[in-house]
């Protein structure tokens, strides 16, 4: 039973309390750059857990192998390959993604995370554990990534549209921040263009960071408001005792 | 002199229309991270400008003499990190023994390259590129690198003792600002097409 | 012809991946020049990228250990 709560923990922490993007602000080359769209932020999201997955587990399955000396250079060379699998086969299989995601594919390998987990987790815990970990991880940034795409998109586009990248399902886009006019033709007026541009993937970025670090210090500020109020109820349980004593005495 | 013409926009093209950091997107670790003081932003820019050229000196040869003949392009990233890495490798080690003042000021920032999306995407966009083309984009690169990470040091420096709300203190603000400066530099994208 | 420049290509990378064990090996056995160890970068200088794979990373986190 225990055993399992943590197995949970172990997937949460990455999507919460340790969250890969937010949290450590790693990995923040292709979140910046293939968060476009809703569509290509998903992709890049599935191919980083993929990478992260395989070869969080080779790692964690070789780490008696591989001796203490050389272990980053053998982590390196895991990781690249699995890349350039994953490349070939997004190139095979969705070759709208792969000329969408372009050369973010290929820097998987010097992504911060990736390196990260296989070095602090993988190579100290068992498959099970790091396969679960790097879930957890892929998720979290998945996750991430997902929310920045979908700000962006709707911020800049006044629309949601599948089916660009993905093109095994029709394509359909779904209108959010559109009125239909006189004509009874809808109008994008509302969005805003420069959020699909470089400059409003910094301002959504900074702004979600922002508002997480507002909610931190509201928490902080409401402990510390507690921790004084129970100081005070302590010292004053504490001046009542004293008196009693006194009045016994 | 076309090849003169071209190698200099390339250059140009390189570090002010197509910047690595603010609109490639390349590179961003550092520029948040080592962006903190004035000095060791340009200690950074050195050793990014001299990876970079040196490995694509090395990569695209390699790519377009053997990889491409053997029908196995598709192996580039896998080639291209392990050059880098033993580049970077090949280079600290140089230095710290035989220079321990370019070390001072160079070689702590070398073990940050490796990992530095910068360097391995530009090397693999040279791809495409001839080879005197592909050097003008490494330097461009590694210039325009170079120029943005130092004028937002500058930045921070000065945003440090200015009063901004408690949410955005740190890196919320510095992202503020990197966002204002990608804007001035696509106003450059427009102003150099038309 | 081909299979000549597939046998150039893998000899390569077996090379290439020797290499990299090998300066890195060399590169981590290799101590610090005198007069630098002040000048590593730390907490203050980066906070770039908890960039395990960084030397630096690794001497960052002896110095926390330290405090502990």
């Amino acid at each position: 039973m225990e055993n399992k709560t943590s197995h949970k923990e172990n997937f949460l922490k990455g999507i919460i309390s340790e969250n890969p993007l937010f949290v450590s602000i790693l990995g923040t080359c292709p979140a910046l750059a293939t968060t476009r769209s809703l569509e290509s932020a998903i992709g890049m999201g599935i191919l980083f857990t993929i990478v992260l997955i395989s070869s969080n587990l080779l790692i964690s399955l070789l780490r008696k192998i591989i001796p203490e000396e050389v272990k980053t250079p053998a982590y390196i060379v895991v990781i690249a390959t699995f890349v350039t699998i994953v490349g070939m086969l997004t190139n095979a299989y969705l070759p709208e993604l792969y000329d969408t995601l372009g050369v973010y594919i290929s820097l998987i390998v010097v992504n911060c995370i990736v390196l990260g987990r296989a070095e602090a987790y993988a190579s100290k815990n068992k498959p099970l554990d790091s396969l679960i970990d790097a879930l957890g991880m892929g998720v979290g940034y998945s996750l991430s990534i997902m929310l920045m795409g979908l700000v962006r998109e709707i911020l800049g586009t006044g629309m949601i549209t599948f089916g660009d990248i993905f093109t095994f399902i029709p394509r359909f886009s779904i209108p959010l921040l559109a009125y239909v006019n006189s004509a009874g033709i809808p109008v994008y007026d509302y969005s805003i263009g420069l959020f699909t541009q470089p400059a409003g993937a910094f301002i959504v970025f900074a702004i979600i960071l922002a508002i997480l670090a507002f909610k931190k210090n509201r928490k902080e500020e409401n402990e510390k408001a507690t921790q004084l109020l129970l100081k005070k109820k302590k010292k004053e349980e504490e001046a009542k005792l004293k008196e009693m004593e006194g009045a016994n005495k | 002199m076309e090849y003169l013409v071209a190698f200099l926009l390339g250059i140009i093209n390189a570090m002010l229309v197509q910047n690595t950091i603010l609109s490639k997107f390349l590179g961003i670790c550092p520029f948040l991270g080592v962006s903190k003081k004035p000095e060791s932003s340009v200690g950074m820019g050195f050793a990014v400008l001299f990876v970079i050229t040196l490995s694509t000196v090395i990569c695209w040869p390699i790519y377009q003499y053997v990889l491409v003949p053997a029908g196995i392009p598709f192996m580039d990233t896998i080639v291209f990190i392990l050059v880098i890495a033993s580049l970077v490798q090949i280079c600290g080690l140089f230095i710290k023994k035989f220079s321990p003042s370019l070390y001072k000021s160079l070689g702590i920032y070398l073990p940050l390259i490796t990992t530095n999306c910068a360097v391995l995407g530009t090397v693999q966009l040279n791809n495409s590129l001839t080879f005197l083309n592909s050097v003008g984009n490494a330097l461009g690169t590694s210039f325009g690198f170079m120029l943005v990470i130092f004028v937002f040091s500058c930045i921070r420096v000065r945003l440090d003792n200015s009063n901004v709300p408690k949410a955005f203190k740190g890196l919320p603000i510095a992202l503020i600002t990197a966002a204002i400066m990608a804007l001035a530099f696509v106003g450059l994208v427009f102003n150099f097409v038309n | 012809m081909k299979w000549v420049y597939l046998t150039i290509a893998i000899v390569l990378i077996i090379v290439l991946v020797a290499i990299f064990f090998i300066t890195y090996y060399l590169n981590k056995k290799t101590p610090i020049p005198k007069g630098c160890e002040d000048k590593l970068i730390n907490k203050e200088n980066c906070s770039s990228c908890k960039n395990y794979e960084c030397d630096l990373n690794g001497i960052k986190n002896k110095e926390e250990k330290e405090d502990k």
